[in-house]
């Protein structure tokens, strides 16, 4: 990763703010591609701080619950064709909760804001 | 889009509009004032007037955009039959003008009358002079949808083999795994909704994308009935989940129609106008169901970006929509949300 200035941080926030600037001065569909523009460089920034962090969380998680290992695009897999072959309707909060805090941490990284103070 | 290339399209439909009005009103009928309201979404849509002699018309075409195997639109045909049968019924839609044809090489698509009024959300919630139509939103909407539901569902028999009159939540998994996504919080709702059924109704005929946004209003309250590309038989209760979800709210989490009104103005109003009410139960469960169903909308959206077929940056973010999506739905389930 580069020691030089700017960081990738520093790039995203440049841009971000160039896009809000964008935003700030048209109008109609240019206006509208500007804000959509800076919303996800704003999720790139976040999921740069959080989504490693989400990602070691959830598998110990997933490994915890399911009782096995594996990555974890295979264990949301795993995860998702127990819950439909409704292996957890008799034992439904564990897989709820995973489901839950799974959601949470997207959230967190896509719009923290849409989370309820509790979430955030 | 490029700009080039949008302004080329343009000229190009304008083009082929001409034709097709002379093919149609004689030689002599014109095509002017052309504008364009929505270009690239799920369709494209073109306001111009026609000019037959001395009398001009604000006309509106609309063309379909997305073709993709797991669209959840109704053909173009389908939406301009379903126009003709509730225009005949005096409900307030916009009057069928012509329907494209293949000599027009203009691609699938209609033509209808245009209505004055406002469709944009944050004009109508904010706007003082939309504030009687608020106030009158939440039942005028219970009667519009009375009368609606009231029509013969053997009218609308060409729509009983799509996949969301057979069974509306099989056909939203059908879609979500078409897309070949593995989402936790999605596969948790889907395992809630199919284990907490509402038992089946006698099924009416439904717009199926009833909120503000899809609606013209005018200072009065409601002057036009849009987008009836996902009009579908099913029960009723689908229809007040779908106008309730909490998106359809923009923010204003306390009025559940549409952000303007109460939940029991519309379901009075809707009683009072000979609808069978559904009880708190089954609307539960049908805005739990929406919320599924927004968040397969998005899907396609992102997939339509991913794929190239139709590339945008609000397509782009709807991808990571769909969580926000997922934390309302999962919210609702726990109860926290209602």
């Amino acid at each position: 990763m580069s020691q030089d200035n700017p960081d990738i941080h520093e790039i995203l926030t440049t841009v971000r703010e160039f896009a809000e600037g964008v935003a700030s001065r048209t109008q109609g569909a240019e206006r509208y591609d500007a804000l959509c523009a800076a919303f996800l460089m704003g999720v790139v920034q976040r999921e740069l701080n959080l989504g490693e962090q989400q990602d070691e969380a959830q598998q110990a998680r997933l490994q915890a619950l399911l009782g096995c290992s594996g990555d974890l695009i295979e264990l949301y897999r795993d995860f998702s064709a127990r819950v439909r072959r409704g292996d957890y309707d008799h034992d439904w909060q564990p897989a709820f909760d995973f489901a839950f805090e799974q959601v949470v941490d997207k959230v967190r990284v896509t719009n923290p804001d849409h989370l309820e103070a509790e979430h955030r | 889009m490029s700009g080039a290339i949008a302004a080329a399209l343009i000229d190009d439909i304008v083009d082929k509009l001409g034709g097709a009005v002379r093919r149609r009103y004689g030689q002599d009928a014109r095509v002017e004032n052309i504008a364009v309201a929505t270009f690239g979404a799920s369709n494209r849509t073109l306001l111009f007037d026609l000019l037959e002699g001395r009398a001009r018309r604000r006309l509106v075409l609309r063309q379909e955009t997305v073709k993709s195997e797991y669209s959840p639109f109704i053909s173009t045909e389908d939406q301009y039959r379903i126009l003709q049968v509730v225009h005949g019924h005096g409900l307030p839609v916009p009057e069928p003008v012509f329907e494209l044809e293949a000599g027009d090489s203009l691609d699938k698509g209609f033509v209808v009358a245009c209505v004055e009024g406002e469709t944009l959300p944050k004009t109508l919630l904010a706007d003082p002079v939309f504030m009687m139509a608020r106030k009158r939103f939440a039942a005028q909407s219970g009667e519009f949808l009375a009368r609606l539901h009231a029509i013969d569902p053997r009218e609308f028999s060409f729509l009983e083999s799509i996949a969301d009159s057979q069974d509306a939540l099989a056909a939203q998994v059908a879609r979500y795994e078409g897309y070949g996504n593995c989402f936790p919080g999605i596969e948790v709702g889907i395992r809630w909704l199919e284990n907490h059924r509402p038992p089946p109704r006698q099924r009416a005929f439904l717009h199926g994308e009833y909120r503000i946004g899809n609606i013209i209003l005018g200072p009065d309250g409601i002057a036009s009935v849009l987008d009836w590309e996902c009009a579908h038989l099913g029960s009723v209760a689908e229809e007040f989940g779908w106008l309730c979800m909490r998106s359809w709210r923009y923010g204003r989490i306390d009025l559940p129609v549409g952000g303007m009104g109460q939940r029991d103005e519309l379901l009075a109003a809707y009683g009072a106008n000979g609808g069978d009410v559904p009880d708190a139960e089954e609307l539960r469960w049908w805005e739990i169901f929406a919320t599924l169903r927004w968040a397969v909308i998005n899907m396609m959206q992102i997939d339509g970006h991913m794929s190239g077929e139709r590339r945008s940056l609000p397509f782009a973010c709807c991808g990571r929509n769909i969580a926000m999506v997922e934390y309302d739905m999962l919210m609702a389930i726990k109860g926290d949300y209602r």
